[in-house]
Parts: structure tokens; C-alpha cells; sequence
């Protein structure tokens, strides 16, 4: 490969989704060379990842590939060619265990049969690649049974050994200690080595330096700058991911604010959370954001119960609560309206009246049974509160648009009655009308004296919905502004703050 | 217990307190919410009470002032105090605010009772004799030519004297918004009056009902961007709320889907 030629370059790629498009992506990355891609959540790196991976064609534009154009027709067919795409909800196999998910799809056959791997031979070959690593995990374990670091760490293993000359990393590093880091950048540095091309996604802008070659930061579907890595500073960066920011277009109405409710304080989970204390005050919204690995959803979890904690004091109302358990979370006056409704809250299956009822059957019981008159009365009145459309009790769900399954999400937990509500992501996905509902439901509840912690990755949301916003990075609180004092920029600077 | 029963105590806690929520009448009671929601389906039907999201609250007699008769519409739905009750939620007291003519704005000047301090503006006549009525706040009726149909002031001398105070927040009431997001009212001096009020407020709020929204009035205002924000009920179609939305205009809807925490 001639030092001149790049492994890869896309000219004026495009491709447009129903909420989101590509526009005028011009980029190139050499053999041999770390490309560091940035951008604040949303700004359309991995689906730039997942173009060159072959996941989907672009609308127009041209891929020259080792000098060809091309057009891979599928992940496999981009395989084949050597392009690898290792991407952050790290892809693997449970059930299988770590050697095997190392060695995924150059697993040796006993015999030459399919379906047959010479298992131990896969072990002992892991072993010394560990070794040689510096990785200290047993190939043997189940997969399954592994941390979220130690699963990126195994998918960094599993792209050194792939054969691929284009790898592409999305956001390795999120969820690891510095030693873990170490191995990372080792391996990372030793690919480059072979004349491996890399794409590197990052939000730690101490990567840039200590990995990267150049680095190309990308805001809303397009590229706003390509710079060699040892010419840029941070501050110039941060600004250019930001861009400009629109908060204005938020509906939001503050009210009273109340005695504090909600008292947070040290609460731990290694290896993530880290000494998080706040407070939620009756009548507020406490905005939430962070990038990915941050936390965010971990704390959320954790307030609801989810999680067992490792340390630290949660007070309701002056009394010190255990919240080991989501019931006791609702006992305490809490309700979670989680993130990513399709895995953790729509039954897909089930009728909007029983969607709707769920979580509140308490309310309708009469005497062991269900009080049907009230359920449907009740549902009903949601339903035209928060313009759920088409809206009829027997509607099963997989037929409502993801705003309107998430607008059955938002009141299934209003029914519950609670003090404090915590969102997380709760507007993430949908159009733009079921976000106004929701932002203005939110207001509706505030004022009815319930508190609000809104959890989300979209900055301008929380800029423009919060009273207060606190920044998580790394799992600490890195910051608390006022809503009037924040902005885009001071709140991606301590979200990108190394420790 | 006997429904006659329930529903004298229903009517005497109401007197007592303005209003109830289905589950605590519920708990008083010992009955279900559902025997409780028919019986203030049936007290709503005697015109006693108005039901609410999870409760009701009282119907006070009307005051008995033949000129507030004379300015008090007859049809009312239940909408535009909805709407008024969210735009009295941008109110603070002390402030300077406007109210322009139109229905809304007079359930809004009702509602700013809730407020003290305030110092309102209108040209609107029933809008002045609403704040008259309220103690701690001072009205402001701009003089000029009066409209016998809007029951309002409009002309040169409204304007001029819209020029001595600094208006903080400014209440917009439009007849009309169409397709393409432009404001249109019913008169030329109507559009004028706003116009000129925009220009002299800090803050500019456009109410609207959701019906009034694909109908067009005959005189254009401008696009719906012009104010800082849109106050209208939650029955406004997803296509105006997604257009407002990517405008950049905050849209604010009267959802009252909450019943309050337990």
C-alpha cells in the first residue's frame, strides 16, 4: 500500500433515515493509521461506522476501497473484504465462552466438520494471546458472566486477531479503568504496527493524543472539521462539537420549587459510579447528562432499585430509605420511566389497556378482582390528556408509533401517583410532536408538586427542560450549574473532563 | 350508603373546599372511584360542579352583574381557561404585563387574581373589569375608538398610549393560524395593535386554540415565530405541533394528565 493512496475514501456520502441523514461526508483514513472520530451523542459517528461497514448502502456518494470503488453488499461481504466493525453494544455470544467469542468466525473445525470447534485448541491458543496481552481473564469463562469492561476487552482481542486490515473501534475504552486502557492502547498500537487501518470513536478527548494520528469531529450528520491530532486543542474542539444551540424551542414552565425531597448522598457502585451526591427539590427538574459510559442509566437504576448498591445514603423526605428493591423504590413514592421502552417496558403483544393498567393494578382491585369499569374510565382519560393516538383500549401496541408507545410508557407510571418520576431518555427516538406532549406533561407534573430527575444524552433537551443540570463523566458528578448558567459548552467541557 | 346520601356529602365538602379528587372522595366515602365518578357525573349534569382530570371542582354562582352578563360569553368549553391557566403559569408578581382582546385573555385576566402586584394592559373592556375587581392588581385601559362588535380599543390614540410603559409580558390572542404557520386576525386596527405591542415587549406569548388553528381570519400578522412562544390545548393536531416544534417556537399545551402524587 503506497503511502499516498489511503485504504479508504469516501466522497460526498449521503444517506437519509426518517429522523436522521448524512450529508456531504467527505473522509479518508491510510493504512497504518488511527483516525479518531468525535462528536457529541447523536452526531451520526457510529452511523457513519456502520455505512462503511456494510450495514446499510449510502443514498449517493462514492467508497474507493484499496484504490477500487466499491459497494459492499452486506456486513459479511464487508468481512470478507477486511473490514471489521467492533461496535459499542458489544456484539457477542453469552453462552459462549471468552476463547470462542475471541476467536468468533475463525473458529477451528474438528475434522474440518461445521459445528464442530476443537475447543480445547481454541483455549490454549487464547491463552497465550492473553498472555502476550497482558489480558487476565480466564478464556474459559462463559462470556455471560463478564463485566462490561472485560466484555470491551475481549471484543479489543477479538479485533486484534480478525485478520481485518480496516478495524473500526466505537467507543472501546467507555466503560475501563486506566490499566484496562493500557492494554487497549497496546493492542491499538500494535495493529497499527501491521499497517491496520483504524477508525477510532472516542468521547475521551485524552484519546485523541495518546492514540489518535487525526482526528475528524462530526456535528449533526456532517463533517466539520479533519485536523492532525498534535494541531488541535481542546478548547477548539469542544466548541466545534457543540455547534450552535438551539434551547430556545422548549416548552418549558418553572414553578414553585419546594423543600428538598430526594437526598443522594456518596452513593457508590464500582467500577462505575463514583461518590454521586446531589439533591431533588419538590417541584423540580433535575437535568442529567453525560456521554456514553458515563453512568447515566446506571444511576437511574440504581435510584429505582435496579441495582444493588456498594455504598452511599438515599433520604426521602428527611428519612434515610433502602432502595434495594424496585418495590421499595415504590413504596418510597419513586417510579422509573426507564430508556429503550421496546426492551424494557412496551408488551408489544398486549392491548393498550393492559399497557396502560400494569403497573397500578392495585388501584383497580375491588375485592380480589379488577375493577374493568375503572380501568377503562381511567385509561380513557389518559389517553385524551396526552393525545395518544388512535387511543382505543383493545389497540395492541406493536401497531402504535414509538411516540405513542411512549406516551402509553409516560402515563402507565403517572397513574402510579409518585413524588419523584425519573426519565430516562424519554423523548429519545420519537417525532417531534409526542415530544412537545411529553416535555408539557412534565411540566404538568411539577406542578402538581412532583419532582423530576431527566436523565438524557441530548444536551439541548436538558438545557432546555432543567432547573439544574448536573454532568456525569466518568461516573462522578463533574459539575452542577443552574439551568440559566448552562450551556452546550461548559456542560461537553466537564462531560469530557479526563479524571 | 344511599347515592342521596353520598352525593349531599359530596356537595357539602365541595362548599367546604372548592374541590375533590376522585380518590380522596373515594376514601370518605368508603365507595369506588367509579360510584364516585358517577356521582359527580350526576351533580356535573345539575350544572353543581365542573369534572376535572381526577377530580371536580366547584361551579361558584355567577356574580350577579348585569354588566359582567353583558361581557361574559355564553358558550364556554372548559378550553380556554385551560389554556389561561397554563399562560397565568408565565405570570410573576410585579409584573408588567399586556393582554390583547379576545376570549382567552379574559379567562386569563381572571386568573391573575392569583397574582399581586401586577400591572396589566389591555383594550380589551372585560378584561379591565376583571383586574378592577382584584384588590392587590392595577388595570390600564388603553383608550381609542371602541370596536361595539370586539367590545375593545383600538386606533392611533391606543397606540400612543401603549408608548409610555414597558411591557415585560406581552398575551396575544390571534383568530387564526393557517397552514404555513401565519397568524391572521379579524381586523386591520386589531393587527395593528399587536403589532405595534410587539414591538415594544419584552416577551411575546401567541394563545390560540387548537380550533383556531387551519383557519384563516382576514388579516395577516405574521409568521408564528414573531412571539416567543405558543400557548394552545393538547387537542392541537401532531402536524402543527411537529411544525411548531422544528420553527423553533416553545409550544405550550394544557396537558393536565398528572392526577397528583398519592
Amino acid at each position: 500500500m503506497s503511502r499516498t493512496r489511503p485504504l479508504i475514501e469516501l466522497k460526498n456520502i449521503r444517506k437519509a433515515f426518517e429522523d436522521f441523514r448524512l450529508e456531504e461526508v467527505d473522509i479518508d483514513l491510510r493504512a497504518g493509521e488511527v483516525h479518531v472520530i468525535v462528536g457529541e451523542n447523536g452526531s451520526g459517528k457510529s452511523t457513519l461506522m456502520k455505512l462503511i461497514a456494510g450495514w446499510f448502502p449510502a443514498d449517493g456518494g462514492a467508497v474507493l476501497y484499496k484504490g477500487e470503488p466499491v459497494r459492499f453488499r452486506s456486513i459479511n461481504d464487508a468481512q470478507a473484504k477486511g473490514v471489521v466493525y467492533l461496535h459499542q453494544d458489544v456484539q457477542s455470544f453469552e453462552n459462549l465462552s471468552v476463547a470462542e467469542n475471541v476467536y468468533f468466525g475463525r473458529l477451528p473445525r474438528l475434522w474440518g466438520l461445521p459445528g464442530l470447534v476443537d475447543l480445547e485448541c481454541v483455549q490454549a491458543d487464547c491463552r497465550s494471546l492473553f498472555a502476550d496481552l497482558g489480558i487476565g481473564i480466564d478464556p474459559a469463562l462463559r462470556l455471560g458472566g463478564l463485566g462490561y469492561a472485560e466484555r470491551q476487552l475481549v471484543a479489543a482481542a477479538h479485533g486484534y486477531v480478525s485478520g481485518a486490515d480496516l478495524l473500526i473501534f466505537d467507543e472501546p475504552s467507555s466503560a475501563m479503568t486506566e490499566p484496562d486502557r493500557a492494554i487497549l492502547f497496546d493492542i491499538v498500537a500494535r495493529l497499527k504496527g501491521r499497517g491496520v487501518g483504524i477508525f477510532y470513536i472516542s468521547h475521551r478527548m485524552d484519546e485523541i493524543n495518546r492514540v489518535g494520528d487525526r482526528v475528524t469531529v462530526m456535528h449533526q450528520g456532517r463533517i466539520r472539521a479533519t485536523e492532525a491530532c498534535r494541531d488541535v486543542d481542546r478548547d477548539s474542539l469542544v466548541r466545534m462539537m457543540a455547534g450552535e444551540a438551539n434551547r430556545n424551542r422548549y416548552p418549558r414552565l418553572s414553578g414553585r420549587r419546594g423543600p428538598v425531597t430526594m437526598r443522594v448522598t456518596d452513593l457508590s457502585l464500582e467500577p462505575i459510579l463514583k461518590g454521586v451526591t446531589f439533591t431533588l427539590r419538590r417541584g423540580e427538574i433535575l437535568g442529567i447528562t453525560g456521554l456514553m459510559g458515563s453512568g447515566r442509566t446506571l444511576l437511574a437504576n440504581c435510584l429505582f432499585g435496579g441495582v444493588r448498591l456498594h455504598g452511599g445514603r438515599v433520604e426521602i423526605d428527611g428519612r434515610s430509605v433502602s432502595l434495594g428493591h424496585p418495590g421499595e423504590a415504590m413504596a418510597c413514592g419513586i417510579s422509573l420511566i426507564p430508556e429503550d421502552r421496546a426492551v424494557n417496558g412496551i408488551f408489544p403483544r398486549h392491548d393498550l389497556l393492559q399497557n396502560m393498567t400494569t403497573a397500578t393494578l392495585r388501584r383497580f382491585r375491588r375485592g380480589g378482582v379488577l375493577d374493568d369499569l375503572f380501568m377503562r374510565e381511567l385509561t380513557s382519560d389518559y389517553v385524551r390528556e396526552m393525545s395518544i393516538q388512535p387511543g382505543a383500549n383493545e389497540d395492541i401496541l406493536n401497531t402504535y408509533s414509538g411516540g405513542n408507545q411512549q406516551k402509553v410508557m409516560v402515563s402507565r407510571w403517572l397513574m402510579n401517583r409518585s413524588k419523584i418520576y425519573i426519565m430516562d431518555e424519554p423523548t429519545r427516538g420519537i417525532d417531534a410532536a409526542s415530544k412537545v406532549d411529553i416535555y408539557n406533561t412534565m411540566n404538568d407534573m411539577v406542578d402538581k408538586g412532583a419532582s423530576i430527575v431527566l436523565i438524557s444524552s441530548e444536551i439541548e433537551e436538558i438545557l432546555g427542560m432543567s432547573d439544574r443540570i448536573l454532568v456525569l463523566a466518568g461516573g462522578r458528578i463533574a459539575a452542577e450549574m443552574s439551568g440559566e448558567e448552562a450551556s452546550k459548552e461548559r456542560i461537553l467541557e466537564y462531560a469530557t473532563a479526563e479524571e | 350508603m344511599y347515592a342521596i346520601e353520598r352525593i349531599r356529602i359530596i356537595r357539602s365538602y365541595l362548599e367546604e373546599h372548592g374541590q375533590a379528587q376522585v380518590h380522596a372522595l373515594s376514601g370518605l366515602l368508603g365507595v369506588s372511584e367509579v360510584t364516585v365518578r358517577r356521582d359527580l357525573e350526576r351533580l356535573e349534569k345539575d350544572g353543581w360542579l365542573t369534572r376535572t382530570h381526577g377530580g371536580a371542582v366547584i361551579n361558584h354562582p355567577e356574580t350577579v352583574d348585569p354588566l359582567m352578563e353583558v361581557l361574559e360569553e355564553p358558550e364556554d368549553d372548559g378550553i380556554r381557561d385551560e389554556i389561561a391557566a397554563v399562560a397565568l403559569r408565565m405570570v410573576d408578581d410585579g409584573d408588567v404585563v399586556m393582554l390583547t382582546n379576545g376570549s382567552v385573555n379574559v379567562r386569563l385576566a381572571a386568573k391573575l387574581e392569583a397574582r399581586s402586584d401586577l400591572t396589566v394592559l389591555t383594550n380589551d373592556l372585560a378584561v379591565a373589569l376583571r383586574i378592577s375587581l382584584q384588590e392587590s392588581n392595577r388595570v390600564v385601559l388603553l383608550g381609542g375608538d371602541l370596536d361595539k362588535g370586539e367590545k375593545a380599543v383600538f386606533g392611533t390614540m391606543a397606540l400612543a398610549n401603549l408608548n409610555r410603559f414597558f411591557v415585560r409580558r406581552l398575551f396575544i390572542e390571534v383568530d387564526g393560524v393557517n397552514a404555513d404557520l401565519q397568524m391572521t386576525v379579524n381586523t386591520q386596527e386589531k393587527a395593528d395593535l399587536i403589532l405595534g405591542a410587539i414591538d415594544l415587549a419584552e416577551h411575546s406569548v401567541v394563545v390560540c386554540p387548537a380550533d383556531r388553528f387551519s383557519r384563516s381570519a382576514f388579516y395577516r400578522l405574521g409568521r408564528i415565530d414573531m412571539g416567543g412562544g405558543v400557548v394552545t390545548n393538547t387537542r392541537l393536531a401532531d402536524d402543527y405541533k411537529s411544525r411548531i416544534f422544528a420553527s423553533g417556537v416553545p409550544l405550550y399545551t394544557s396537558v393536565m394528565a398528572f392526577e397528583g402524587s398519592e
